[in-house]
This record gives structure tokens, sequence and C-alpha cells, in this order.
């Protein structure tokens, strides 16, 4: 509970500090609706987010808005969460493989239904694979593919509503099941954005 | 209107972001469950009359088969309402309706008894129990 009030705080301080004209070019604010994102993020939770992408070298985990890119999704801005980056094999179905590697995804859950099984074989530059947190009941990255960057126009960085739920929305740390690779001369060679296969402080 | 309510229409935000799902949500059915627990009962009533069962098998055979179709079935209903228990519902439900664990896991409780039970009976109590996973389930789709 102090955390959830310290973050508050934290935010109404910002907000005070930052003159009302620049408030708006730096930061926005969203109702969710759906259950896609569940547990995490519910229908009708308030979230506080920042402007524009998270930072290219640690954009993992981060939750999201982007606008559909959908002809039938025209208007409608979508929350999800950043799950592969730039130059990444992934393999998505049971699970995300990443560079051939499980990735452990505590916010996860759901089994995905075998029509949004996808292989993807790389990753463009500057562009991410999201996912919803509810696996079996999410449109994201399977249906409409990778997103770029510059469609990502907001960051999560708290709920401040409803009361009992207030607190700072953070990125997991990103882990993999079995040991780590060679970081250098691996399957990451070259692409400078990629964080590190198995370093779980790598967002 | 409550303070609570005051509050939050008054910093509610103008944008609404879709946590959204076109096309996995609308396939949730517990019909699907429905649909094999009638068999289920259906296949118990005819056990019970398997007596008058009049063709090419004996009555012993014809009960043999009765029981091992059954068996599938109960699985069947078993496996639609996880489905619908684990990747449908969520948290959000949970509050509206706090006995929703509970009855989905006396439903299934009764789909594994379906499978040692020959009573039409116990059929029509595993239908009941889905029943009101239907309701619940309609419900959640109003809201």
């Amino acid at each position: 509970m102090r955390t959830q009030v310290m973050a508050l705080a934290a935010a109404a301080a910002a907000c005070l500090a930052i003159p009302a004209w620049r408030l708006g070019r730096l930061l926005m604010r969203v109702e969710v609706a759906g259950d896609s994102m569940s547990p995490g993020l519910l229908p009708g939770d308030f979230l506080l987010l920042r402007r524009g992408a998270p930072a290219r070298d640690a954009a993992y985990g981060h939750v999201v808005i982007t606008d559909d890119p959908r002809p039938e999704g025209a208007g409608r801005v979508l929350l999800k969460r950043i799950v592969g980056l730039p130059g990444e094999a992934l393999r998505v179905g049971g699970g995300v493989q990443v560079n051939g590697r499980r990735l452990i995804e505590p916010y996860a859950h759901g089994d995905d239904p075998v029509s949004q099984h996808r292989g993807v074989h790389r990753l463009d530059d500057d562009t991410y694979f999201l996912l919803g947190d509810h696996r079996a009941a999410s449109t994201d990255s399977r249906d409409f593919g990778p997103v770029p960057r510059d469609r990502i126009t907001g960051t999560v960085l708290l709920r401040y509503w409803p009361p009992e739920r207030i607190g700072r929305v953070l990125p997991p740390p990103r882990r993999f099941l079995g040991p780590a690779e060679p970081q250098e001369g691996g399957l990451h060679g070259g692409h400078a954005h990629a964080a590190p296969v198995g370093d779980p402080g790598s967002s | 209107m409550s303070i609570r309510s005051s509050i939050e229409a008054l910093i509610r935000p103008t944008t609404v972001a879709s946590a959204h799902c076109d096309l996995p949500c609308g396939i949730y059915d517990p019909a699907q469950a429905r649909i094999e627990a009638e068999s289920v009962k259906a296949i118990q009533t005819r056990y019970q009359d398997a007596d008058n069962f009049k063709g090419a098998q004996t009555v012993e055979e014809y009960r043999t088969r009765a029981l091992a179709i059954k068996e599938l079935r109960a699985d069947m209903v078993k496996e639609h309402l996880w489905v619908l228990w684990t990747d449908y519902f969520t948290p959000a439900h949970l509050e509206k309706y706090p006995t929703l664990h509970d009855t989905f896991w006396k439903a299934t409780k009764l789909a594994g008894a379906a499978k040692k039970s020959q009573d039409p009976a116990q059929g029509q109590q595993l239908l009941d129990a889905i029943k009101e996973i239907d309701t619940i389930f309609w419900e959640t789709k109003k809201a």
C-alpha cells in the first residue's frame, strides 16, 4: 500500500512540476477495455502513460499502446505487451521461444489457440512483437504481425484507478529456461537493439 | 452518486485502449460441454434400457460399448469446462461471481463421477451444473 501511495504521489508531483501545456505532450491517460491483458490490467483500470515507445535497449516487457494496424480496426487503440525485440527469431505457440529458447513469462496465461501459433523468422530492425497476457483471448501480433516502433504511441507507467490497485506497471525481468547463450557470435550478433538472451537485467 | 463514482467520473480518461480479442473470445461456449453431457446422460439411459436392446450385439457387448463411449464423452465434458474455466474466465469475473471456482470444481467432479455412474439422474446433475455455468457465462457476455 505504501508503494502504491508513493507511486501516486510521485506521479502527482511530476504532474504538478510540469507546466500544464507540456504535460499533455509528455503524458497521456487511457482506460482499459477488454480482458486480454488480465490479470495484470483489468477492464476499467485507468492508466497513465508516457507518450512514445520505451527505450530501445529496455523495451522488453513494457505494456504499450499502438493503433490497430488493420483496416477493420481503424481508430482503435490497442493495449499489449512487448515480447519480441528487433532482430529476434520467435516461435509462438504453447509458450514463446526466442532464438530457440523458451521465454519464462509469469505474466502470461491461457493456451494459445492453434490457429494463432506463429513462427517469425526474424523481426526487422525497429519492430516489436506484441502479445496480450491472456494468450487464449487476445488479438495481437499473432494476427496483425510485428509492429514498427514508430507506431507505438505510449508506454504504460502506472495504474491510478481503482484506488485499491494503484501502482507502477513495471516490465518484468527477461528470463529464459536453460543456460544463457554466448552474447557474442551467437544469434544476436549484429543486432544492436536486441536484448542479450538470458540476461535477466537486460530490461 | 457515491463519492467514489464521482471521483471516477472526474478522472476518467477520454481515450479507451482495447486489450481486446477479435476471434478466440467468440468461440467459447458452454454449449460444447452441455452437448457432451447430454450424450453422457443419453448413454446412461440406454445402459438402463439395454435389456430391451435388439440388434446384432449381445446385451453385454452393448453395455460395454456404452461404457466406453460414456468414458470418452465425460472426458470431453471435463476438457470443455477446463478451457472455459482457465481460458475464458478472468479474475474480474471471479470478483463478481465468488463461487465460480467452486461451481467449476463441482461440475468437473460430476463429469468424473459420470464415468462410474450408470444412473441418468447423475447425468442430469451434471447438466444442471453446466447450466449454472452457462448462466454465469452469458451474464459476463452481456456486461
